[in-house]
């Protein structure tokens, strides 16, 4: 039996429906308007610690139903789907014409589309694929009063009418539910390879510097402190060189031109005088890729944070997070400013309070943030969870009126308490 | 405007940006009655150039004091009315907000003003191997903020994206005036994805005053080939042969025989007058794999009845056959005293359809259209050929585009890929869209811009659930 309630932060127990259809869909939206209830969308819940507790009672909407494929032109590399699809079936139908979305997206089984395009998920192939917001042409949406809108369109170029699509992504479910979703594709690459490079503390800025200044043009480039080895090692069996920092130098392209990067990189670092190195090529490289997009989230831990800072900060920040209380396994996407740390040591909230400051201070001077991603739901009202307020917060509140006047959808969760 | 607020207005506005800034003869006018789309113009009251944001927010304070309706303007170059002053009112042309504020290669970004010239930025990049992606054909002109308004795309976005896919945030001066700044240098900051609904929004949400900008590597190298074609449905099978084949081209662009005739007789590329399609087909990136690639596409060519695959033998060719490109418009001056240019898009698999649909319609109007396009993505322009003098062929050429549009939407497609709605398409958006979706848009449009004061009339048709100011000021040119 599914279960018929669910648990958001301290709102328990939440009854959940779950809609066949689209006008289902609606129907229940209405409903909840006439009685003020607010709606929690729920996809795979593998995410739904994100966000601040919801501030209203309301019920859960269980969108798993909605996973039906509408239309995949293959030969338009376009694909328009409902939004409950889990993205392991959409990838898996993607690999039968030779395409995909190059997306890495954690516990793929569970994740659905909508939940992942409303937190706007990204991995260590962002670096050389972008995100999201480069692959959604087109949305439908259920709105706060219960209409199917759409906007954008289903080719691959369109700017007809305002693009509502960048408005959705990341937007925590807060402005309306996703129902279908149209998405640009990307051919499989013909190949792969992972070159690891081991780097003490001392060296990890003029590492990234060199490989920054690299002929290369590599797909991704995460770092991983000893703490994220050990952790892999032990729970996948991989085998990483357990230095103090790893750097991973991922390829992707056709068979030329990996192999032909893989020789380059390896005598540009060898001339810099960096050593220690080891090369995974095709489908030995698969297994580290997945140890990279499911790290952060794997197993729930005790705190999550994510920092954005300028890439050329990077070195610095994770230096710094290290040397902090709660010995975090850090990983970072070292090419967009990404630094993802993770922890299950048991830090007061005082000193939670305090790391997150020191963090926030340094990510802040280059216009970066941090946010917390999970942490226990008694500090969500006491920590920044959304990170440091900016400049925008009210304009992003007044989009917020507009389109949810009364609050309807995932009220209270995010950033400034939308 | 009543005639002594207006004296009061001007001269308030004088003592922002001084004398030399501000435009108000009819003649001095003249050159801001229109942009690129020319059938409909109508003169601004007062053209103001500033220098500084602050001058923006002082100019746009003004305009609310007076309750005039103002509006944001680039180069000029749009093609669909974008920054046609409807109504009059002030235009704010942002070309002396020109200055390139900050680069960082290490963190792939730079800071511009938004009268920044797109190509001057690209220059400015080429030392240090980098560029700004977005190459609108008339990149030697627009500006970024203008680009930002539209969200242009370019022959490159095929492996590259649009502007949106550039742009990491935006200063932004809101219709009250006040400043806000979206997104910056660090990407994924926390909250909605404000800069990314700015970006094409076509100066109806405010006016961007700055922009930070991902720059991206130059290629190391290009492989760049011309597939001449008996028949254009050979063309565009090739074109889906080789996406289909896993390879993204950096470019794929389609030149039929009318075009072809225009742009040989200004370039003398060699471009053989008797085919009935070329395919501009080019591959970049890093050395090592461009000979596999280019290869595959000729071998695709020449199974879709290539008549011959030429390659570009040196850089020069190269970037002649760019301009070649990048130029046409140019050209066609050469067939006829005007002409009237769509952005119509369809799914690649579409093409052959759109373009036979594009033939007989023409045909139908006795309208002859010539045909150079980014066939990579699907987004054609139909370049409709006429003498504006002639109030009967303009009357057949307007009907004629419509019908072209609304093909593409039977299609599957848009009615504009990268030269947005303007004033032009205003009329498409109900056939685009249902009043559900056309409400959400307004709605969303009331948060930046609720008294509609920014670049009024615009996008959204009058009818419907919003109450849109009269199209009383739009006069045609004819």
């Amino acid at each position: 039996m599914e279960p018929t309630v669910c648990q958001i932060d301290d709102l328990f127990p939440a009854p959940v429906i779950r809609p066949e259809s689209v006008s289902e869909l609606s129907e229940q939206i209405r409903s909840a308007l006439a009685s003020s209830q607010a709606v929690y969308p729920l996809g795979g819940q593998t995410m739904l610690d994100v966000g601040l507790p919801p501030t209203r009672p309301g019920m859960g909407l269980d969108l798993r139903s909605l996973d039906q494929v509408i239309d995949y032109p293959a030969r338009d590399m376009t694909i328009t789907v409902q939004a409950g699809i889990p993205l392991a079936n959409l990838q898996q139908l993607l690999a039968t014409e030779n395409q995909r979305l190059p997306i890495d997206v954690p516990l793929p089984d569970r994740a659905t589309l909508g939940g992942t395009l409303a937190v706007n998920m990204s991995g260590p192939r962002r670096y050389g694929f972008g995100t999201l917001r480069d692959y959604v042409l087109g949305i439908r949406a259920v709105n706060d009063q219960g209409q199917e809108i759409k906007a954008g369109g289903r080719v691959v170029k369109n700017v007809a009418g305002y693009d509502l699509c960048k408005l959705y992504i990341g937007s925590l479910g807060t402005l309306g539910i996703l129902t279908q979703v149209t998405l640009k594709l990307k051919p499989r690459s013909e190949e792969q390879a992972v070159v690891l490079v081991s780097c003490g503390p001392a060296r990890l800025e003029s590492l990234l510097e060199e490989v920054h200044r690299s002929r290369t043009r590599p797909m991704c480039l995460d770092l991983l402190n000893r703490a994220a080895l050990l952790y892999i090692n032990q729970q996948q069996g991989l085998r990483l060189p357990e230095a103090p920092w790893l750097l991973v130098i991922g390829f992707e392209d056709n068979r030329p031109t990996v192999e032909w990067q893989v020789q380059q990189i390896l005598q540009e670092l060898c001339a810099a005088g960096i050593a220690a190195i080891e090369t995974r090529t095709a489908l030995a490289a698969e297994p580290l890729w997945q140890v990279l997009t499911e790290l952060p989230y794997h197993r729930p831990a005790r705190l999550t944070f994510k920092a954005n800072v300028l890439p050329r900060t990077v070195a610095a920040f994770c230096l710094q997070a290290e040397e902090l209380p709660g010995q975090f396994l850090l990983q970072a996407h070292s090419g967009d400013g990404i630094v993802l740390g993770r922890t299950d040591k048991d830090l007061t909230l005082e000193q939670t309070q305090t790391l997150l400051n020191n963090l926030q201070g340094s990510a802040w001077t280059g216009q970066g943030n941090v946010i917390l991603l999970r942490c226990p739901t008694e500090w969500k009202r006491k920590l920044p969870v959304w990170g440091a307020g900016r400049g925008d917060g009210w304009l992003m509140r007044a989009v917020k009126e507009k389109l949810d006047p009364r609050g309807l959808f995932n009220p209270g969760r995010f950033v400034d308490g939308l | 405007m009543v005639n002594q607020s207006a004296a009061n207005l001007v001269d308030r506005l004088r003592t922002i940006v001084g004398r030399d800034a501000l435009l108000t003869s009819p003649s001095d006018l003249l050159v801001y009655e229109c942009d690129g789309y020319t059938i409909e113009k109508n003169k601004p009251d007062v053209v103001v150039l500033p220098t500084s944001t602050d001058q923006v927010v002082q100019i746009v304070k003004v305009c609310n004091e007076c309750a005039v309706p103002f509006l944001p303007r680039g180069a000029g170059t749009s093609l669909a009315g974008g920054c046609l002053p409807v109504g009059g009112g002030v235009m704010i042309a942002l070309t002396r907000m020109k200055r390139i504020v900050e680069v960082s290669t290490r963190d792939r970004y730079a800071v511009v003003e938004a009268g920044v010239v797109n190509l001057w930025l690209s220059n400015h990049l080429k030392a240090q191997g980098f560029h700004y992606a977005p190459d609108p054909s008339s990149q030697g002109a627009c500006t970024i903020g203008g680009n930002v308004a539209t969200n242009s795309g370019g022959p490159h976005t095929l492996k590259y994206g649009v502007t949106v896919n550039h742009i990491l945030g935006l200063e932004f001066v809101l219709p009250d005036g006040r400043v806000v700044q979206t997104g910056g240098p660090c990407q994924d900051n926390p909250g909605y994805d404000l800069t990314g609904v700015i970006v094409g929004s076509e100066g109806t949400f405010g006016i961007a005053t700055k922009a930070w900008v991902r720059i991206t590597r130059n290629p190391e190298a290009y492989r760049t080939l011309l597939g001449v074609f008996e028949t254009v449905d050979d063309a565009t099978n090739t074109i889906s042969d080789i996406i289909g084949a896993g390879i993204i081209p950096g470019a794929l662009e389609m030149l039929d025989q009318l075009i072809l005739q225009a742009v040989e007789a200004a370039f003398h590329f060699g471009f053989p007058l008797d085919a009935g399609a070329v395919l501009i087909m080019e591959v970049d990136g890093l050395e090592a794999g461009l000979d596999a690639d280019a290869e595959r596409i000729t071998a695709i060519a020449r199974r879709n009845k290539a008549r011959e695959v030429r390659h570009a033998a040196s850089d020069a060719e190269r970037l002649l056959l760019w301009k070649c490109r990048k130029q046409a418009f140019g050209a066609v001056g050469r067939l006829a005293p005007s002409y009237c240019t769509q952005d119509g898009v369809v799914p690649r698999t579409k093409l052959p359809h759109i373009l036979r649909e594009i033939q007989r319609i023409g045909a139908q109007h006795q309208i002859r259209i010539a045909n150079v396009f980014h066939a990579g993505d699907g987004n054609i322009h139909p370049i409709l050929l006429f003498d504006e003098r002639d109030p009967d062929q303009v009357q057949r050429v307007l009907r004629a585009s419509h019908q072209i549009l609304e093909a593409c939407i039977r299609a599957g497609g848009s009615v504009t890929g990268e030269h947005g709605i303007g004033v032009e398409k205003i009329d498409f958006m109900p056939q685009l869209f249902t009043p559900e979706d056309l409400n959400m848009m307004v709605r969303l449009r009331s948060a930046f811009n609720p008294e509609n004061r920014c670049s009024p009339a615009k996008m959204f048709p009058t009818a419907g659930a919003c109450i849109e100011p009269s199209k009383a000021g739009r006069r045609a040119a004819l």
